[in-house]
């Protein structure tokens, strides 16, 4: 992000493994947006680091040539935290879907959020369970059929957005696959937030919910005169506001990185030799205490 | 005539002042230069439950806590009740006269202590009754109250009158076992020059980690590991690292893994019910060829079991929890000394073989104290990870098939080691792919690499007869302690005894044992637990006839419950 930085194209961090999508899958307006932002941003691929779950939508650092964790079903978070605290110097961004974040991985996401880990969350929701062919997920609407549920949804669906605002997350935005050139503006400025952003990107599955023409008539921007620092109208926004695009939210909170920082700086140094004799046994060793 | 070994119990009500007055003799002790190791039992309940505290003191090196009580405190009724038959025959009793009533025929070794009695008299309430307790103690064993007094005092430092009240009582209650002065003389203590340590087994595994390098720990709380998480949040950041509480044990080893990949030498602890949870992201680690260090402080089970008690009842879930089949490295600590210098193994061997390892301890190692010789780091040697550095671009596999199936990881940040850590079936560059030929080829390597640990390149924990020839005990962990005291007693017999203990039990050193019982009459193998775990394992890796001493009753073995083993006949 220096002014030093080389420019980069978008193909630049396109990798020689082609996507394994179904045709007309939300997700290549979601992967098109994120080579446009990160080739806007100027990242050094080798100093990004793409962390997944499992589902469609996961298999994407695979596409991507910078370095990538596809981890386990639900696992995204805790693992792009990892990575993150480790080496701040990192750009890290986790993806995954609706499933993978809020039903298997949705323990993680609050913790996430109010600890203001400095990561970018993506995820694309299609309000279904893709790669297994269909089902409902937490996102899918209620009475909404599906094989398992050939009733209809007998529950009532969750709300991402809101959960975000709740869980203390410093930024929360709303995109869609099918406005690239909004979404590649949403995740630049997401991965520029210090602390946890949070994108619900829309992105439709055409093969098992296709939602696409019914969400492009319902999208609207986020009004002019939203104040996106205002929490409780943010949290509005998110219950009544319909499928609003845009950034709903954003607040100036130290992250996760700077705290930790902190609290490095002000520990007293020490070495093993050290510790070794506050167990000193002829000195009293401080039984019980650190 | 001076005793070379003295077993002390205190027992009572938690919240009494029980745990502390062991505490404050266990310190004295060692700062006036005797060998000790302590035992305890922890009420599961929050507040209140019955405790009880045992240390063991010698002027000689011990490995055990030893079996039969020679002094046993009785803080209240309870404490009796529940502890008169751990006596030995001529142990001696101090009671507290106004709580607890002693049955005649044990009265002429009794003596009626003032606890509560003096302390309201000297401090006004209760709260010196602990004090009272210690010094009838030392009383009994002629042990010197300076070092007590020392340690009130710089405790005490700050709050005038609250030191002297409690030297106070501690002289009051010497006074009140006068007359039982010297009726159990411990030898005065060896002057040495070495330095000494009085530490738990989790404190040695977080100083050892630190040893080790470790720059990212991760842990959520649970009994009997949550005080390695305490003291690295101290520790940890002193060196420039850090430690995160997490929202459970998924997330724990989840960032545990995420800090690796980025770099980190990176650790979590836990117990069996966060080890379970943590089953498959060890096979991630394991496929994904992700350096970790897993500590498993184990406890009592099944599902909640017995939080506060011990058993090695996870070592088959060590070895092979977790679906498919992923490599990962068991790594056995036999003593509090051997759990610093483990853990420094579990690092090196993670960093070496890019891959999970399970420290295995248990509740009664891992939280008893004891004195040891302090380690000296000056011979520590540590292994880094083989990485992409230097590796051009257009060549570089992040899962090459090696001459010893280890490959080069790329580091975030190293401009040509990029790639996609997966645990979906890979090729060599970490593609998606599914062929026989690289499933067969990726199970070769991730398994194939861990052979030289099979094959003399770990130091394995061994006393007494190194091929014996009348017994060949075979342990695991924690019960190493109590079986070489036995072997040394039945080595005084005239019998040609051993113990073997493997330190890596998975990869499984089946030639190292089999050569060690090959000439044994008896082959046998002790270990806290049901189903008989160890033994399950040797019998299928080895074949070798073997008796099966498998106790699932929460409590460590004893030496002189692992002597009785061969002086009595075992029913097998």
């Amino acid at each position: 992000m220096s002014t030093m930085a080389p420019t980069r194209k978008p193909s630049d961090f396109k990798s020689e493994l082609k996507p394994i999508w179904c045709p007309g899958c939300g997700d290549f307006g979601v992967l098109a947006s994120l080579y446009r932002s990160m080739a806007d941003l100027g990242l050094d691929p080798s100093q990004t680091v793409i962390v997944s779950g499992i589902g469609c939508s996961s298999r994407l650092p695979h596409f991507a040539s910078t370095y990538g964790i596809h981890t386990l079903h639900g696992r995204p978070l805790p693992v792009a935290m990892g990575v993150k605290l480790a080496n701040p110097e990192l750009t890290v961004i986790a993806v995954g879907g609706d499933g993978d974040g809020f039903a298997i991985g949705a323990g993680h996401f609050p913790h996430a959020a109010r600890r203001n880990v400095d990561i970018t969350y993506l995820v694309m929701d299609n309000e279904i369970y893709g790669l297994t062919k269909g089902q409902a997920s937490p996102t899918s609407l209620f009475q909404q059929k599906a094989p398992s549920t050939p009733f209809g949804n007998p529950e009532d669906p969750l709300n991402p957005l809101a959960f975000a605002i709740a869980s203390g997350a410093s930024f929360v935005a709303r995109g869609a696959s099918f406005n690239t050139k909004a979404l590649t503006e949403l995740i630049t400025q997401a991965i520029e937030h210090k602390g946890f952003s949070y994108i619900d990107a829309l992105s439709p599955c055409t093969t098992f919910n296709n939602t696409q023409d019914s969400w492009k008539d319902a999208v609207i921007d986020v009004a002019p005169d939203h104040d996106v620092t205002d929490r409780v109208q943010a949290f509005d926004l998110a219950l009544r506001g319909g499928f609003a695009l845009g950034i709903l939210y954003r607040q100036e909170r130290t992250s996760q990185t700077e705290r930790y920082r902190n609290i490095i700086e002000k520990a007293k140094p020490s070495d093993v030799n050290i510790m070794l004799d506050s167990f000193n046994a002829r000195k009293g060793a401080a039984i019980g205490k650190g | 005539m001076a005793r070379h070994s003295v077993v002390v119990r205190l027992a009572g009500e938690s919240g009494e002042g029980v745990i502390s007055s062991g505490d404050i003799l266990t310190q004295a002790a060692a700062r006036g230069g005797y060998w000790t190791q302590t035992f305890r039992t922890f009420p599961a309940e929050i507040k209140g439950g019955p405790c009880m505290y045992q240390f063991r003191l010698s002027d000689e090196p011990i490995h055990s806590h030893g079996k039969d009580v020679d002094l046993l405190v009785c803080f209240n009724q309870e404490a009796w009740d529940l502890n008169w038959d751990s006596l030995g025959p001529e142990g001696a009793i101090l009671y507290d006269e106004s709580e607890v009533t002693i049955p005649d025929e044990y009265l002429p070794r009794a003596r009626p202590v003032r606890m509560e009695k003096l302390a309201k008299e000297i401090g006004g309430s209760l709260r010196a009754k602990n004090m009272v307790a210690v010094g009838a103690v030392t009383g009994v064993i002629s042990f010197d109250t300076t070092p007590i007094e020392e340690l009130v005092l710089r405790r005490y430092a700050h709050k005038e009158g609250v030191a002297d009240a409690n030297i106070a009582a501690l002289h009051a209650g010497a006074d009140e076992s006068a007359d039982l002065k010297g009726t159990l003389p411990l030898a005065p203590p060896v002057e040495v020059s070495e330095d000494r340590m009085l530490i738990s087994g989790n404190q040695a595994i977080a100083v050892g980690a630190i040893a080790a390098g470790v720059n990212y720990f991760a842990g959520y709380p649970i009994t009997p590991a949550s005080d390695i998480l305490e003291w690295l949040s101290v520790r940890l950041p002193q060196t420039g690292g850090l430690t995160i509480q997490c929202e459970d044990e998924i997330a724990s080893l989840a960032s545990v893994v995420g800090a690796s990949y980025a770099g980190a030498k990176a650790m979590t602890a836990t117990s069996g019910p966060g080890l379970s949870l943590m089953s498959e992201l060890i096979g991630y680690a394991g496929t994904a060829e992700i350096p970790c260090v897993i500590v498993d402080a184990q406890r009592g089970g099944p599902s909640t079991g017995l939080p506060t008690k011990t058993e090695q009842s996870d070592l088959n879930h060590a070895l092979y929890g977790g679906h498919g089949e992923a490599p990962r490295i068991v790594i056995a600590p036999v003593s509090v000394e051997d759990c610093f210098w483990a853990t420094i193994d579990a690092f090196n061997y993670a960093e070496e073989f890019q891959v999970p390892v399970i420290l295995l301890t248990d509740q009664g190692l891992a939280t008893r104290l004891e004195v040891i010789a302090r380690p000296d780091t000056s011979t520590i040697e540590l292994t880094t990870r083989k990485t992409s550095a230097g590796v051009e671009r257009e060549n570089y596999k992040r899962y090459e098939y090696t001459a010893d199936s280890i490959s080069p990881m790329g580091i975030p940040g190293e401009p040509n080691g990029m790639y996609v850590s997966t645990g979906i079936e890979h090729n060599e560059y970490g593609h998606p792919a599914y062929t026989p030929e690289i499933h067969i080829g990726m199970q070769n390597k991730r398994w194939g690499k861990l052979e030289p640990l099979k094959n003399g390149m770990v130091r394995h924990a061994q006393h007494g007869d190194e091929q014996p020839t009348d017994v060949a005990f075979v342990g695991f962990g924690s019960t190493f302690g109590p079986v070489r005291e036995a072997v040394d007693r039945l080595r005084d017999q005239g019998l040609s005894v051993g113990a073997f203990y493997p330190r890596v039990i998975g990869p499984f050193p089946a030639d190292a044992v089999t050569n060690f019982t090959s000439k044994a009459k008896r082959v046998i193998v002790p270990e806290v637990n049901f189903t008989g775990q160890l033994a399950r394992l040797i019998r299928s890796e080895t074949g070798i006839e073997l008796e099966s001493v498998a106790k699932c009753d929460g409590l460590p073995f004893t030496a002189e419950g692992v002597f009785d083993l061969v002086t009595q006949e075992v029913a097998s």
